[in-house]
């Protein structure tokens, strides 16, 4: 369990109404400080500038889909050691298991409960190493 | 210059071996039937003997009756007139006897007792009466005792030993007598007596070997033609069976040709090395060729070009292996260029030295079929995604109102935005019992079992639907407590059966109702029962209450809630980790739903 409290979170959403609910769920349930990014593409700078506690991705996202952005988050020394959870509406087992496999802190399926939201992402939080 | 010698009947390899048949074709007779034919042959001469002796002994009697032994003679007449009465008697049971070749040797006895006796007559003729008579007398008896020997040859020729045993007793008295006459002359002809009867016995014995040798022919040709004949009947018998089989195999052969021809798959026979031979009507339309187009060439006309080295690992193993093989899916070209997707069944056969001589492939167009999976594929996809995405936002926004965290709002606004997050809910929950049920079916559904202790699990299940079972004002009552208990169970599928179970008790009881929840051992597993105390199930809903899509009520439905794949769901759940459900009637009212799953100790 790492030392500090999760704190800082950074999400990447294609969906403006979701980026708005995790958005007030985990400021306003959690009080936690959020940085949501909407295009994929933009990520890596936002990451490397906001400086996360951990990472949150959506699964389907046009132009780059969550695992290809992880895949890359992973590549990049200064963004793989970020914890990342995946927040997703479909995912066969196998492709869960594949992600673990790569170092997927945990995984969030849609729907969520906005009111659970900041305890599970704690709940993985507290797992990590 | 060289006269080439032709094989003839002089040549003695040749004779030997003729000789050789004829004997072979002779031992085939049976002995029975050649001995019966030559007694026949006695009985048939015997007539001539019978009447001969009674002829001579007249002749005899009429010449030797005027001298001193007068009665004596006429005795002697009398003797030969029983006799040859005696042999007529014989003749007659022989006539009668109903089987002439068992009793044949029998007959042989009797003709020879009656040519001893015969020749006994006479002999004792000449030893009576020979000393006292004239010598023209004489002479007449010893003429008489010549001729009656010698016609004793052919009427006894069947038999060599009768007529040995006829002439003797012809010609030995009067040897005796001869012999013993005191007159040289008379010696002399006494010694040529044996001669003669040597002689004539040597020529009997010729005799009878020529009867016994042609009744041994006859016999052995009657019996060669028998065979013959039989042989011949088998012969046409079978020949009558193989055209019967020959028409069947022919009617069998159209039937399948017809087969071929009609059935609405593609069926084309090959040759080991891929030479289409035939193709029926279903594979002209299938791939627009006409059937001359594709005999003689290579199958993999029909077969898409980049596939072509797949399709000859395929095609060598089949060969090589002689199995036939089913469910192949080959990407086929049509004649236009289009692809097909077919799914074949590919038949080698194969001849008694195990060589493959054929193989039958069969073909049907499978590419609408998998169209259809994938579309069905994409719907699920679709539905998985694209609607619970939205239900997301919807569910989100209003939990966040209504857990106040977006501060106060008014009492009536905030009833509405329940009654909004509720519904949201009810569909998300029926979009996740449709992708359950799907997955379940389609076999997609991968379980996580563990072995984990039942009462715990009981006891998650009754705290995860309390507030459920608050909204019907219905209580969740767990008993038992034995945690050595233990199921091998995915936790989160078996809580969604127990969510399931708990969800329809609450609802089909009545305000205030307990529901009690047990968990008890059934033989080798462990039994799960929710009581409740609702109204029971409907007789005519029993038989499909584990069915999809069904409700006893569809207006609770709307009132309650629920997909009505609830109970479908967790039949098909529990049945996959090798359980199995139920429901009895509960005493004093209500019903019981139980599951049991296999006891684990582990």
């Amino acid at each position: 369990m790492p030392a500090r409290p999760l704190n800082r979170i950074c999400y990447v959403e294609d969906d403006e109404d979701i980026q708005r609910i995790v958005r007030m769920s985990l400021e306003r349930v959690g009080k936690m400080t959020v940085a949501v990014v909407g295009d994929p593409t933009q990520a890596i700078a936002m990451i490397t500038e906001f400086n996360p506690d951990l990472v949150m991705l959506d699964w389907m996202m046009p132009v780059m889909d969550g695992p290809t952005l992880f895949r890359q988050l992973k590549l990049r020394p200064e963004t793989s050691a970020l914890p990342v959870v995946f927040i997703t509406a479909r995912a066969s087992q196998p492709d869960l298991d594949e992600l673990k496999t790569l170092g997927a802190a945990g995984t969030i399926s849609k729907p969520f409960s906005p009111k659970d939201l900041p305890d599970q992402l704690r709940a993985i939080w507290a797992a990590l190493p | 210059m060289n006269h080439t010698t032709t094989a003839s009947s002089t040549d003695p390899g040749l004779e030997a071996s003729k000789q050789a048949v004829e004997a072979e074709i002779r031992d085939r007779a049976d002995p029975r039937q050649v001995l019966a034919d030559r007694v026949a042959q006695l009985y048939r001469q015997m007539p001539i003997a019978i009447g001969a002796t009674f002829v001579a002994g007249a002749i005899a009697t009429f010449e030797l009756q005027g001298r001193w032994l007068k009665e004596l003679v006429l005795i002697w007449w009398a003797l030969v007139v029983t006799f040859t009465a005696a042999a007529s008697l014989l003749l007659y049971a022989y006539s009668r006897s109903p089987d002439k070749v068992g009793t044949a040797p029998q007959w042989l006895r009797w003709v020879g007792i009656a040519a001893l006796g015969n020749g006994a007559s006479w002999g004792l003729a000449g030893g009576v009466f020979f000393r006292s008579l004239s010598d023209e007398q004489q002479v007449f008896l010893a003429f008489l005792f010549a001729g009656m020997a010698s016609v004793g040859i052919p009427v006894y020729a069947a038999s060599w030993p009768i007529f040995a045993l006829y002439a003797a007793g012809i010609l030995g008295p009067f040897f005796y007598v001869l012999l013993t006459f005191g007159n040289r002359l008379f010696v002399e002809i006494a010694l040529l007596v044996p001669l003669f009867y040597a002689i004539n016995v040597a020529i009997a014995y010729r005799l009878t070997q020529v009867f016994h040798s042609g009744y041994q022919l006859r016999h052995a040709y009657g019996k060669l033609t028998h065979d013959h004949r039989q042989l011949n009947q088998r012969l046409e018998k079978q020949l009558v069976e193989i055209e019967e089989a020959r028409r069947q195999v022919e009617a069998s052969g159209r039937k399948l040709a017809l087969f071929a021809e009609r059935a609405p798959i593609a069926v084309l026979e090959l040759q080991p090395d891929g030479t289409v031979v035939e193709v029926n009507h279903a594979a002209e339309i299938l791939f627009g060729y006409a059937a001359n187009e594709l005999v003689g060439g290579s199958v993999k006309k029909l077969v898409l070009p980049h596939v072509h080295d797949e399709f000859n690992g395929t095609w060598q193993q089949l060969v090589s292996s002689r199995e036939s093989l089913a469910g192949l899916k080959i990407r086929n070209a049509r004649r236009d260029g289009i692809e097909l997707v077919c799914e074949w069944t590919v038949t080698p056969l194969v001849n008694f030295q195990k060589e493959v001589i054929a193989v039958i492939a069969q073909g049907r167009d499978v590419t609408a079929q998998l169209e259809a999976e994938r579309m069905k594929k994409e719907f699920t996809s679709t539905l998985s995604h694209e609607l619970r995405t939205p239900l997301t936002s919807i569910i989100g926004s209003l939990q966040l109102i209504n857990s106040g965290v977006m501060g106060e709002v008014d009492k009536e606004i905030g009833e509405l935005t329940m009654v909004a997050e509720r519904n949201g809910q009810r569909l998300l929950d029926l979009i996740n019992d449709i992708l359950d049920i799907e997955k379940i079916e389609s076999g997609k559904l991968s379980l996580s079992p563990e072995i984990m202790p039942v009462d715990e699990l009981v006891r998650e299940a009754v705290v995860l639907n309390k507030a459920f079972g608050e909204r019907f004002q219905v209580r969740f009552q767990a008993h038992g407590d034995a945690p050595e208990r233990k199921v091998h169970a995915d936790r989160k599928r078996l809580l969604q059966v127990m969510t399931n179970l708990l969800s329809n008790a609450a609802k089909f009881s009545s305000e205030g109702a307990v529901v009690d929840i047990a968990t008890e051992d059934a033989g080798p597993n462990v039994r799960v029962s929710v009581h409740d105390r609702g109204s029971g199930i409907p007789e005519a809903f029993r038989t499909r209450i584990f069915g999809r899509f069904t409700q006893a009520d569809s207006t609770a439905t709307r009132q309650k809630g629920g997909s009505g794949l609830g109970l479908a769901i967790c039949k098909r759940l529990v049945e996959l980790m090798r359980g199995r459900i139920g429901f009895d009637d509960r005493p004093g009212g209500g019903t019981t739903f139980w599951f049991e799953l296999p006891r684990r100790t582990a």
